[in-house]
C-alpha cells in the first residue's frame, strides 16, 4: 500500500498541496493500522509466554468437593495422619433405567444401606447427582461395579487415615465426611487456612504439621496407663508428659481414648479428653503450688515449723489431715506427709489477695488456650474468703484443667521459667521465657519433692523408677458430689519430674475413681496408685527421651544432692 | 517485481498458515501427552501416599510392641546400661533409637 501511494508522487503545481495531505493521511492510517496489529501482536506473544492456569469444569465436579488437608506427622517424622484417595458411589437418578433392580442389587452389596431411605432418594428424576455411600473400600467398589448397573458411578475422594488407631486420637481431632476437621488439631488446621477445598483428588501442597508428640513415648505411656487403669480398677485416666524447657508435650493420653476415625466419639462424655477438656479440685499436687508462694514471698522457709495437732476450724468447717503428724512440722514436713492443716496455715498466712496475685502470676486463672483451642477455664470460687484461702491452699475449691496446672507445675521446677504448652513441635531459640519465681525457690521445690520420693514417710515413694531420679507430689482429690465430697470417690494423681537434679520432663499422672484393689494395699490414695504407675512410666520413656540412669557403679563417686541411697533392686 | 513479491508473500502467508497448523496439533498431542503424565504422576502420588499410611499402619507400635516381646525384646531397663571409662572421662553408653 505504502508503494502505491509514494509511486509518482512529486509535487504539481496546485495539487501539490492536496496531495501532500492525502499522502500524511495515508501515513497516519498506516501507522495506526500497524500499531493495532502490534499491539495483537504482543499480546499473542504474552498469551504464549504467560503459563495461563488451567481452567477446568465439570458440573459433576462442583457438586460434590471436598477438602485436602495436610499430613500430621509426630516429632520425629512418623506419620499420623493423611490423606488417601477412595471411591465413592453416587448415583444420577435421570440415568436410572430400574429403580427396582437398582435397589434389590445394590442393598446386598453395600452393608449398611437403607433401601427405603435409597428408593426415596433415587425417585426423584429431576435430580443428577445423589450420594449413595461414601469412602468405599476397594473390593466394596469392585463389587458395586461388577454389578453393571447403569446410573451409578464412582468418583474419587480424598479421606483422611489415621494409620495408628485411636492413639494420640484427642490430640489429633476428627473429621467430618467432607474433610473437614470438627475437633483437635484437625479444626486447628482448617481455622488456620492450611486445607484447601480440594476437586477430585487435588493434593494441597502444604508442607506436613509436626507435632510434638513422641509417637514412642505416647505409645508407652498409654499402655502403662491402660494397665494402671485395670490394675487399680479406675474407670478413666489421664497422663501427659511435658517438656519442661520448651512446653512441648511430648505424650497426651486420656482414656478411654477417642477415635479420630470415629467423629462421635467427641459427643460422648466418657471419651472427652480430660487433660484439657475438663476442670477438677486436684488436691494435694496444690500444695507444690502453696509451698512455692511461702518460699516466694518470704513467708515461710523449708525449715519453718507448723504446729499442725490441732484441726483447722475455719467458718463451720473443720479441715482434717489424713494421717495426723502428732507434733509440729517443718514446711518440708508439711509437703512430705501431704499434711492439709499445714499447708491451708500456710495459705492463711499469705491471705487471700497474696494467694490469688500467686495463683494469677503462674497462670492458673487465665483462660489458656493451645492448637486444640481453648482448654477449659479455671473455676474460682465466688467469694476469696478465709476458708476458700485454706482449702485452695490443699487443691479444694479450685478447679483447674490438669493441662493447665502441670504447665504451672513445670515452671515451678524448672528454675522458675515460664511454661506454655504446646502441642506443634516448636523451633529451638526464641525468646527466654518470663521468670515467675527465682530459681532458689524452685530448687526448694526440686529438693521436697525428691525428698517427697526417696524419704520412707514420703507419700510418694514408690513413683521411684531405678536410677532416673524421680521426685513429686501425690493428690487424692474426693470428688464433689451430692451432700458434700465423698470420701470414697476420688481423683488421685501424680506430678512428678525427673531426673530430678536437673528437670527435662514433667510427668502428670490422673487416675479417675479409682478402687482399692490388692496391688494398691486396698487404699485409693494417690500414693497407692498414681504413683507407682508415674514409676513404671518414667522407668519406660526415660531410655526413649535420652535420660541417662544414675548408675549404681557410678553412684558412690558422682552422687548428686538428690541421689537416693542405694535402693534394694 | 511486485508480481513476484506477491506471489512470494502469498507462499510464505500459505506455509505459515500450513505452520501454525502443525503446531497447533503437535501442542496438542503435547497436551494430552503432558495430562496422561500428570495422571500417571497423580496415581503414583496416590499409590505413595496409600503405602505410606499403609506402612505407618504396620509400624504401629501397638502391632510392633507384641511382636518384638515375642521375640524377647523388652523396653531397656536401667541395669542395662553401661559405663565405660575411656582415659579417665566416664562415657555413658546411650541406647541406639
Amino acid at each position: 500500500m505504502a508503494v502505491t501511494m509514494t509511486r509518482g508522487s512529486s509535487p504539481r503545481g496546485a495539487n501539490a498541496a492536496a496531495r501532500l495531505l492525502v499522502r500524511r493521511r495515508a501515513l497516519i492510517t498506516l501507522a495506526a493500522a500497524l500499531g493495532c496489529y502490534a499491539v495483537l501482536g504482543g499480546q499473542l506473544v504474552r498469551l504464549a509466554l504467560r503459563s495461563t492456569p488451567e481452567v477446568r469444569s465439570s458440573m459433576a465436579e462442583a457438586l460434590g468437593g471436598s477438602w485436602s488437608r495436610p499430613d500430621i506427622v509426630d516429632r520425629n517424622g512418623r506419620l499420623l495422619a493423611s490423606d488417601v484417595a477412595v471411591n465413592s458411589l453416587y448415583a444420577d437418578p435421570h440415568l436410572i433405567l430400574d429403580l427396582d433392580e437398582v435397589i434389590e442389587k445394590l442393598v446386598p452389596a453395600l452393608p449398611g444401606l437403607d433401601a427405603a431411605e435409597l428408593r426415596k432418594e433415587l425417585s426423584d428424576r429431576s435430580r443428577r447427582f445423589v450420594w449413595i455411600a461414601r469412602a468405599l473400600a476397594p473390593r466394596v467398589a469392585q463389587r458395586v461395579l461388577d454389578l453393571g448397573l447403569p446410573g451409578l458411578a464412582f468418583r474419587l475422594e480424598l479421606r483422611r487415615a489415621y494409620p495408628l488407631g485411636s492413639l494420640a486420637g484427642h490430640v489429633l481431632g476428627a473429621v467430618n465426611t467432607d474433610n473437614r476437621g470438627v475437633a483437635g488439631v484437625e479444626l486447628t488446621l482448617d481455622r488456620s487456612g492450611l486445607t484447601q477445598s480440594a476437586q477430585g483428588v487435588a493434593r494441597t501442597t502444604q508442607p506436613p504439621v509436626r507435632l510434638s508428640l513422641d509417637i514412642g513415648v505416647q505409645h508407652a505411656v498409654a499402655d502403662e496407663l491402660m494397665g494402671a487403669m485395670q490394675l487399680y480398677k479406675a474407670p478413666a485416666a489421664a497422663a501427659l508428659v511435658l517438656d519442661v524447657a520448651s512446653g512441648e508435650v511430648l505424650a497426651s493420653v486420656s482414656l478411654p481414648a477417642a477415635d479420630p476415625s470415629r467423629p462421635s466419639d467427641w459427643l460422648e462424655p466418657d471419651k472427652a479428653d480430660r487433660l484439657s477438656g475438663g476442670t477438677y479440685e486436684l488436691g494435694s499436687v496444690f500444695k507444690m503450688v502453696t509451698v512455692a508462694m511461702a518460699l516466694e514471698d518470704g513467708i515461710a522457709t523449708l525449715d519453718k515449723i507448723y504446729d499442725v495437732r490441732q484441726p483447722l476450724m475455719l467458718g463451720g468447717y473443720t479441715i482434717n489431715d489424713l494421717h495426723a503428724a502428732g507434733r509440729p512440722l517443718s514446711v518440708r514436713e508439711v509437703f512430705l506427709h501431704s499434711s492439709n492443716v499445714g499447708a491451708g496455715m500456710m495459705a492463711l498466712e499469705a491471705g487471700a489477695d497474696r494467694q490469688r496475685a500467686f495463683l494469677a502470676r503462674l497462670g492458673l486463672l487465665d483462660t489458656m488456650h493451645t492448637e486444640t483451642g481453648l482448654i477449659a477455664p479455671p473455676q474460682t470460687p465466688k467469694t476469696w474468703g478465709k476458708t476458700e484461702t485454706a482449702t485452695i491452699g490443699f487443691g479444694h475449691g479450685f478447679s483447674v484443667a490438669p493441662l493447665q496446672f502441670a504447665a504451672a507445675a513445670a515452671a515451678l521446677v524448672n528454675g522458675g521459667r515460664r511454661v506454655t504448652p504446646t502441642l506443634f513441635a516448636r523451633k529451638s531459640g526464641g525468646d527466654a521465657p518470663e521468670q515467675l519465681v527465682s530459681p532458689a525457690t524452685s530448687a526448694a521445690l526440686r529438693e521436697i519433692m525428691r525428698l517427697n520420693v526417696t524419704n520412707a514417710s514420703g507419700t510418694g515413694k514408690r513413683a521411684e523408677a531405678d536410677g532416673y531420679r524421680v521426685g513429686g507430689k501425690t493428690g487424692t482429690a474426693e470428688i464433689p458430689g451430692r451432700g458434700g465430697y465423698q470420701e470414697k470417690s476420688v481423683i488421685s494423681s501424680f506430678v512428678a519430674a525427673f531426673p530430678m537434679d536437673a528437670p527435662r520432663y514433667l510427668t502428670y499422672v490422673l487416675l479417675f475413681e479409682p478402687r482399692p484393689t490388692e496391688a494398691s494395699r486396698e487404699h485409693i490414695t494417690a500414693g497407692t496408685n498414681a504413683a507407682p504407675a508415674t514409676g513404671r512410666i518414667v522407668a519406660r520413656i526415660a531410655p526413649l527421651l535420652g535420660v541417662l540412669p544414675r548408675l549404681v557403679a557410678a553412684r558412690a563417686r558422682d552422687s548428686g544432692a538428690f541421689d537416693a541411697p542405694t535402693a534394694a533392686q | 517485481m511486485h508480481r513476484a513479491i506477491n506471489w512470494l508473500l502469498a507462499l510464505l502467508t500459505l506455509a505459515s498458515a500450513f505452520g501454525l497448523y502443525a503446531v497447533k496439533y503437535d501442542t496438542r498431542r503435547l497436551e494430552a501427552k503432558v495430562q496422561a503424565q500428570e495422571r500417571a504422576l497423580e496415581k503414583a502420588r496416590n499409590d505413595v501416599t496409600v503405602l505410606t499410611a499403609e506402612r505407618a499402619h504396620l509400624a504401629r507400635p501397638e502391632r510392633i510392641e507384641p511382636l518384638a516381646r515375642q521375640y524377647g525384646l523388652a523396653p531397656i531397663s536401667a541395669k542395662q546400661y553401661l559405663r565405660v571409662e575411656v582415659e579417665g572421662h566416664a562415657v555413658s553408653a546411650m541406647p541406639a533409637r
